[in-house]
């Protein structure tokens, strides 16, 4: 059974920093789905999105001493997440990226709920023009519309100015509106 | 209050969707029907992306990464990878202070180094009747460990054997983590890519199996592997595996694979790239 912790993820991790790696299972419980979410929206395929957040676990264990007392959590594990992004992008950089989930898709005969709500006309397209962007500007996406951090977080992660992060994020928006009307003008043709 | 530019407006129609208020923003769209009809589109699209699917991990991840703090925790693995890297203190001045225990007269320097080579010559002699018994210490240490290797090639082949797909997931984790792979576990791990029902357990098997890409047999079993797979996700993963491994070899059996008729796109465009690669 586990058990309920009230420290806070900061605590938790000053633990994990000064030796006592057990804080990590509830750093685990806390922030496994919002990573798994943030490497699914970026890398489209569940596999490699499960690989990524392992290793962001792991990272944050290696690097454990790089954690600083007066840093905020979220900033820094989402640093990492970044930086194992980046090695994997740089690893499979003239990799055909998988759209629409197809390499699932294919695999099972009977599609996941997931896979089955994404089939949905407009949502399919949504989902591939996300998926089109160049992974900058999804990144920014996925960080300000899915995980849920405010401009400043996005800016700390980023090593950017909050104003900076605004207007690149309507950048991204722009780019998405201008790739899913191409989409659907395809589609209708 | 200022009245923003399109421009101005355009740069601040994000903090909006974040739920800011922007009384200037406010002013510019009521006066501006082309930066109206954007924030209206780029408003729908936002609110819009808030309606797909939210997926979730599977229970093998939660798994993996139990049996991974485990091992941190219990210390029965602690790889160098992992372990903290020490802040390396800056080095204090050099003391000199042993300096002055050294004698300033020559027949007082040739008595102390005298001295101590006497004191060495000792230290030496009984150093080694101890390294002697220290050498049956050490061989027994030897033994246990390869009594702990075996053991856990033991663990891993059992798991490998198991009927829960999670149990053989556990099983080609266990033996990747092992320091060396024995005949038997790589053979088990080759069985698991050919024959194995689950295609997770197949893939994990590939790549585990990658810590012995330079053993020439394991690379012919993969590229077996790769005409009889059907999977995709297999066939791609047997791909990527024979590229890693530089197997120039595999370039006839990926251009078998490719004049296959029914072959996934994906794993057409991703041999491609692999015949490509390995062609260079």
């Amino acid at each position: 059974m586990r058990t309920v912790n009230n420290n806070t993820d900061h605590e938790l991790m000053t633990a994990v920093a000064r030796g006592d790696l057990a804080g990590m299972s509830e750093i685990y419980e806390r922030r496994h789905r919002a990573l798994f979410r943030f490497f699914f929206r970026l890398v489209g395929r569940q596999a490699p999105a499960e690989d990524l957040t392992h290793e962001v676990f792991l990272r944050m264990i290696r690097y454990r001493h790089t954690y600083q007392s007066g840093e905020q959590f979220e900033s820094w594990m989402y640093r990492i997440a970044r930086n194992v992004f980046a090695d994997h992008t740089k690893k499979h950089r003239l990799e055909t990226p998988a759209r629409e989930g197809q390499m699932e898709l294919l695999e099972s005969g009977r599609p996941t709920p997931f896979e089955a709500a994404v089939r949905q006309q407009d949502m399919a397209l949504l989902h591939r023009a996300l998926r089109e962007l160049p992974d900058d500007r999804r990144e920014l996406i996925v960080l300000s519309r899915f995980q849920g951090l405010t401009y400043e977080q996005i800016g700390q992660i980023t090593g950017c100015e909050t104003g900076t992060v605004k207007v690149r994020v309507f950048r991204a928006m722009k780019e998405m509106g201008r790739v899913f009307h191409d989409l659907r003008r395809e589609k209708a043709s | 209050m200022m009245d923003y530019s399109c421009e101005q407006a355009r740069e601040t129609m994000a903090g909006v969707w974040a739920g800011e208020t922007d009384t200037a923003l406010r002013t510019h769209l009521d006066g501006c029907a082309g930066c109206a009809a954007e924030m209206a589109a780029l408003s729908a699209m936002w609110e819009k992306l808030g309606d797909l699917p939210v997926p979730e991990p599977s229970l093998a991840m939660r798994v993996r990464w139990e049996q991974t703090l485990e091992s941190l925790t219990a210390g029965q693995r602690k790889p160098e990878s992992l372990a903290v890297r020490p802040v390396v203190p800056a080095r204090e001045p050099r003391r000199v202070w042993w300096r002055n225990l050294w004698p300033a007269n020559p027949a007082w320097q040739i008595a102390v180094a005298g001295l101590c080579l006497a004191f060495g010559l000792t230290i030496g002699l009984g150093a080694g009747a101890y390294l002697e018994r220290g050498r049956g210490e050490r061989d027994e240490v030897a033994r246990l460990r390869e009594e702990v290797a075996s053991t856990k090639e033991m663990v891993a082949l059992s798991l490998l054997q198991q009927q829960s797909a999670a149990e053989r997931l556990r099983g080609v984790d266990y033996s990747q983590r092992m320091s060396s792979m024995e005949p038997q576990v790589i053979e088990a791990l080759v069985q698991a890519v050919n024959r194995d029902s689950n295609v997770n357990v197949r893939l994990a098997a590939i790549d585990a199996l990658g810590k012995v890409a330079n053993d020439t047999h394991v690379r012919s079993s993969m590229q077996e592997a790769l005409i009889q797979q059907d999977s995709p996700m297999v066939q791609a993963a047997l791909i990527d595996y024979l590229v890693d491994a530089h197997d120039r070899s595999a370039v006839g059996t990926i251009r078998d694979l490719v004049a296959r008729p029914n072959v996934n796109p994906t794993v057409r465009e991703r041999a491609a790239y692999a015949v490509q690669q390995l062609a260079q």
